[in-house]
């Protein structure tokens, strides 16, 4: 079985609900960060792209509705094979799973991952139009208020039952989302996302801008403040400061053969140990990434006290508190030390959750990490609407 | 115009220029500095006969700078920019050949509004329960729209430096002895200032009159002694820096020309305007003022204040929230075991209104109304139809509970409000006909002046208990924080550790009263032995033994304290560390045990024992969710417990310092001195986990 590699990742710095990117097309974003990953140590890769995974969640952002991915291809000028992904916010990790089995199975070498998401321009629904309306005032849907499922609670809902399942006192989850943003300021202060980010060109009207820095973070916030926050849609735990926003961005990655990688010459950054997909029951997105980081543990072989960083997506605080609490095998002190090696430079509370863009973030961000850190393997893992997983285990090719 | 409005009044020509600025307060900005100097130099064009000062607030005369203008400024120079246009209009003012009055029918000039009316005015006429003064000093900062000189040029040098370094708000009538303002009645402020007007064409402002002499100019070995005084008082802890700007600006100043000391003034101004512990006070200012108003009226919902209420326990305590619930309007009850008790409360009650009255501070009508809100009697079945019962009885749970117990029988359905202050509502509800009607109103001696309640839910509480327990603690005046029960709750337990550290460094060696100095430099308001003997060494030790017993392995009582409390060293009318006097008194230190295989303890550890001590307390209870939020643990510490008000809070404290930092010296100084509570608090090990260093607050 072929070894598979990350050879390129990059993001845009992620906007602000209706934000610097707020006015852009999602296809221009999604085009010029991949555009940006194609070119690896100025050697374009693009004409040997075999196939094209691209993950969204909100299509109805998108002038045309439907494969937008191959949209996306197209206005990156490739003619090749390309599959639209809609596993909520797993979705650019799942296109990163179908990616790496179809170069293990050998079937092809190279494919380029894509997940965009422009949130602020979720359009709104009128449902009964088509037939006309009589007199009387018009119902709007907003899609993505209260962020739920028809028929099932929403996921802040979720997210706090789940957390107090598990004793995540609504203390700590506050204390976390803080920690996010302090993580986030000392990294951007030290420079360690400018790795991952590129700077893309946002459009709005007749104005240009070069937008290069995530705009979400708030370096001002205070515990004391966050706790103040009141809860939100019917979640005893759940508050705007433990949550993350509604958000903008595109990342992008090109995986290929170890083999290729290095015949080619070609950057090695990381090496894909194990992929997997899980799901639980509807309610379950706080604890899902313990499962799917537990189904590639079992995968790789490797343990929890092998992995040097874990990055588990905050779509709300409880998820990184509750996953790594079951990981730990509820033992307090294994928590703890779990905790200080988990989403070490902040996650999607301070940076933002652009949500069928942040699974390959997280991924990236801690394949940087652990390259800086000279670590071997790092693993992340992100919920899903309706509670499905996805986690990825890495290793660090250049330290072994 | 959108901050003040202008006319002339044609018949007397006289310019009338009446303050309104945005905001429920007056108060100055850049904008309404431009206007003013427009106002006055359209006056003089106009060839008023004099300009007149009044407000269109109610309450608000000009209360100070626009803080959130003056804070939204980042650089020094700006600050600096915008002091010098005040001062411009206010020298316009001063100088402008025409009388500049002011009136003030019940409302306040605070800070920079008092500096217009002792620099800009000539003269100024106000109503009894007008009030003046300038409190810069509370908010870590210093007048600075010349108050530190034109004050000196109205009242002498003695009353300045009370006003200032004391941050003073006075009532009108204070000022009444002094030439540049008169009291009179409401209606008859506007035709006296006219007519001061009329009389005094050719006035020149004082600040300009080159013959002008300083009243109560003092010989110089007096003025030497003055200041030194002063000094004394205010500059312990170097870290109050604005205390020492302060004098510096009112002492230099004095001998300087006018204009050379103004401009020092906006020089140590500026200075300050970067210090942290400025903005420490000035955020808790806002914490204060701000943010609790929004806790507190989350917290009380919809609930209404209690209309009446019963106080069961005559003494010190009792008396006092007879006193703050009578003046704003309740009616109580006040019980007690027997008549000649209750005859003596009223008796100590009455006397005590009796001074305020006589020292001015508070009209007779006032007084009057409150006693008669007051009743007394040693019937509980006049319990009957009473929503709220406060038990305010010594600490003794058995006499709780039999209190309680007499209560409930009589109306079991009445809030039954414990002022305990440390007793767990669990404990004294145990076996209660329903334990569900008891609620902690812990309130802080003396009650009248100190600002904090705590409340406590207890295990067993009724939802709708804390609710009405804050509303009623609102109508009462009080900052209420509500916390989980436990034993000492928040403040109790926290506070116990200043007096036990202090306690414990002396035993260690070091001296008690350099304790006690060192304490007040680090920001305390007293010295931890200071602190014992002024509590009562009989509660501090009956409060340690009860934490001891709730708390074994982590708070312990040290050996001293039983010595003292034994030899009768417990203060409050007995001997302990100080004197009458305030003088120190070495006997007590014979009581002290001497640790053996300790080493004395610095300065610095001695400050670090009882600052990260009671600090990791704090972290402790909020981590046993005692606390429940930051603010309040920031509100109770200041409010209650003294602790140093230029850390803003134990919060506020630990994010200064950075969590780990605090968590390695806290292990440190638990480690040399095998003092057990400073075993760091598990909270900052979740904190750090988290990535958590500062922002707590």
């Amino acid at each position: 079985m072929e070894n598979v590699v990350i050879v390129s990742a990059k993001r845009s710095a992620f906007g602000r609900y209706g934000g610097t990117l707020s006015d852009m097309n999602p296809l221009d974003l999604a085009v010029q960060v991949a555009e940006q990953t194609l070119v690896l140590e100025n050697r374009d890769v693009k004409n040997q792209v075999e196939q094209v995974f691209v993950g969204n969640c909100i299509q109805s952002s998108f002038e045309s509705a439907s494969t937008v991915g191959r949209q996306i291809s197209l206005g990156l000028g490739m003619e090749v094979f390309t599959t639209t992904i809609d596993t909520a916010c797993c979705s650019p990790l799942t296109c990163l799973r179908l990616g790496t089995q179809a170069i293990r199975s050998g079937e092809i070498d190279t494919a380029l991952v894509v997940g965009v998401e422009l949130m602020s321009r979720t359009p709104h629904v009128v449902r009964n139009m088509r037939k006309g309306i009589r007199i009387g005032k018009v119902e709007m849907i907003d899609p993505i208020f209260p962020i739920e499922y028809i028929g099932y609670n929403p996921v802040s809902v979720d997210a706090s039952d789940g957390a107090e399942r598990y004793g995540v006192t609504k203390h700590m989850l506050d204390t976390w989302s803080l920690g996010s943003h302090r993580k986030w300021v000392e990294a951007h202060k030290n420079g360690r996302f400018e790795d991952e980010i590129v700077p893309v060109t946002a459009t709005s009207g007749r104005e240009k801008v070069v937008f290069d820095a995530d705009e979400f973070p708030r370096p001002t916030a205070t515990l004391a403040k966050i706790e103040m926050l009141p809860p939100i849609f019917g979640a005893r735990l759940i508050t705007a400061g433990n949550a993350p926003g509604l958000n903008d961005g595109a990342s992008a990655a090109v995986l290929m053969s170890e083999e290729k990688a290095r015949r080619e010459g070609y950057p090695v950054l990381g090496r894909v140990l194990a992929a997997g997909g899980v799901t639980d029951s509807p309610d379950g997105i706080a604890w899902v990434p313990a499962t799917a980081i537990s189904k590639v543990m079992e995968l790789s072989g490797v343990g929890i006290d092998d992995i040097d960083l874990v990055e588990i997506n905050e779509a709300f605080a409880a998820m990184p508190l509750v996953s790594t609490r079951i990981l730990a095998g509820d033992d307090e002190e294994a928590w703890l030390r779990l905790l200080e090696r988990t989403n070490v430079n902040g996650g999607a509370i301070a940076i933002g959750h652009p949500v069928g863009a942040s699974g390959l973030r997280i991924l990236m961000t801690m394949m940087y990490e652990l390259r800086r850190r000279n670590g071997t393997y790092g693993v992340a893992s992100i919920c899903g609407g309706l509670a499905q997983g996805e986690a990825v285990l890495l290793e660090n090719p250049d330290n072994k | 115009m959108s901050e003040i409005s202008f006319r002339i009044d044609r018949e007397r020509n006289i310019a009338h220029v009446i303050i309104d600025t945005h905001g429920p307060l007056n108060v100055i900005g850049g904008a309404f500095l431009s206007e003013m100097q427009t106002a006055a130099a359209t006056a003089v064009e106009a060839g008023a006969r004099g300009i007149i000062f009044s407000s269109a607030k109610k309450r608000s005369f000009l209360d100070g700078a626009d803080l959130k203008e003056l804070f939204s400024l980042t650089d020094p120079d700006s600050v600096r920019a915008l002091l010098k246009t005040m001062h411009g209009t206010m020298a316009a003012l001063a100088r402008a050949k025409l009388p500049v009055t002011a009136v003030l029918n019940g409302q306040t000039a605070l800070g920079g509004g008092f500096e217009l009316l002792l620099w800009g005015c000539d003269h100024v006429f106000a109503t009894k329960g007008s009030r003046l003064g300038l409190p810069e000093v509370n908010l870590g900062l210093i007048p600075a729209g010349g108050g530190t000189q034109t004050l000196r040029k109205a009242l002498g040098l003695a009353a300045t430096l009370d006003i200032i370094m004391g941050g003073r708000v006075l009532p009108a009538e204070s000022y009444a002895d002094s030439g540049f303002l008169t009291v009179c009645e409401p209606d008859e402020l506007m035709e006296r200032a006219v007519q001061w007007i009329e009389e005094n064409g050719d006035a020149v402002n004082r600040n300009y009159d080159p013959g002008y002499k300083d009243p109560g100019t003092l010989p110089s070995e007096e003025e030497e002694a003055l200041v030194k005084k002063f000094r004394s008082r205010y500059t312990v802890s170097s870290h109050r820096r604005f205390y020492e700007a302060a004098l510096e600006a009112i002492i230099e100043g004095k001998d300087e020309p006018f204009e050379k000391a103004l401009d020092r003034e906006i020089t140590l101004f500026c200075e300050l305007f970067q210090n942290p512990v400025t903005k420490n006070k000035l955020d808790l200012f806002i914490l204060n003022t701000g943010i609790a108003p929004r806790l507190m009226k989350a917290a009380r919902g919809k609930a209404a204040p209690a209309d009446s209420l019963a106080i069961i326990g005559a003494g010190l305590m009792g008396r006092g929230i007879a006193q703050v619930s009578a003046d704003k309007g309740m009616k109580v009850l006040l019980i007690d075991v027997n008549d000649q008790v209750l005859n003596d409360s009223a008796e100590v009650i009455g006397s005590t209104l009796d001074k305020l009255v006589a020292r001015g501070r508070w009209m007779p009508e006032r007084r009057d109304k409150l006693l008669a809100n007051i009743e007394y009697t040693t019937d509980y079945r006049r319990l009957e139809d009473i929503p709220l019962v406060i038990e305010s009885v010594p600490e003794n749970l058995d006499l709780k509970r039999r209190i309680l117990r007499k209560v409930q029988e009589v109306n079991p359905d009445t809030i039954f409000a414990s002022n305990t202050s440390s007793m767990p509502m669990a404990d004294i509800s145990e076996g209660a006909i329903k334990p569900e009607m008891v609620v902690g109103m812990h309130y802080f001696s003396p009650v009248p002046l100190m600002a904090l309640l705590e409340i406590i839910r207890g295990p067993q509480t009724r939802p709708d208990l804390v609710p009405t327990a804050v509303a009623t603690g609102m109508v009462q005046g009080k900052t209420c924080i509500v916390v989980n029960d436990g034993p000492g709750f928040y403040t109790s337990r926290t506070f116990a550790l200043l007096v036990i550290g202090g306690v414990f460094c002396a035993e260690f060696g070091a001296d008690p009263w350099e304790i006690d100095l060192w304490a007040r430099e680090a920001g305390f308001p007293q010295g931890p032995l200071d602190v014992f003997g002024s509590v009562g060494g009989e509660i501090v030790y009956h409060a340690g033994r009860f934490l001891e017993s709730r708390f074994p392995g982590r708070i312990e009582v040290p050996e001293s304290i039983e010595r003292l409390v034994e030899a009768g060293y417990t203060g409050a009318g007995k001997p302990c560390f100080y004197t009458a006097k305030k003088k120190p008194d070495p006997s007590a230190a014979e009581f002290i045990v001497r640790k053996a295989g300790v080493p004395a303890p610095t300065r610095e550890e001695v400050q670090d024992i009882l600052l990260y001590g009671m600090a990791n307390e704090a972290f402790q209870i909020k981590h046993e969710g005692v606390l429940t939020d930051y603010m309040s643990m920031e509100l109770g510490a200041v409010l209650g417990i003294g602790f140093p008000d230029i850390w803003h809070g134990p919060a506020r404290f630990v994010s200064s310092r950075g969590v780990t930092r605090v968590r390695d010296r806290l292990q440190e100084l638990h480690d040399k001195f095998g003092i057990k509570y400073l075993e760091p608090s598990r909270l900052f090990d979740y904190l750090a986990a988290s990535g958590v260093e500062s922002s707590l607050v």
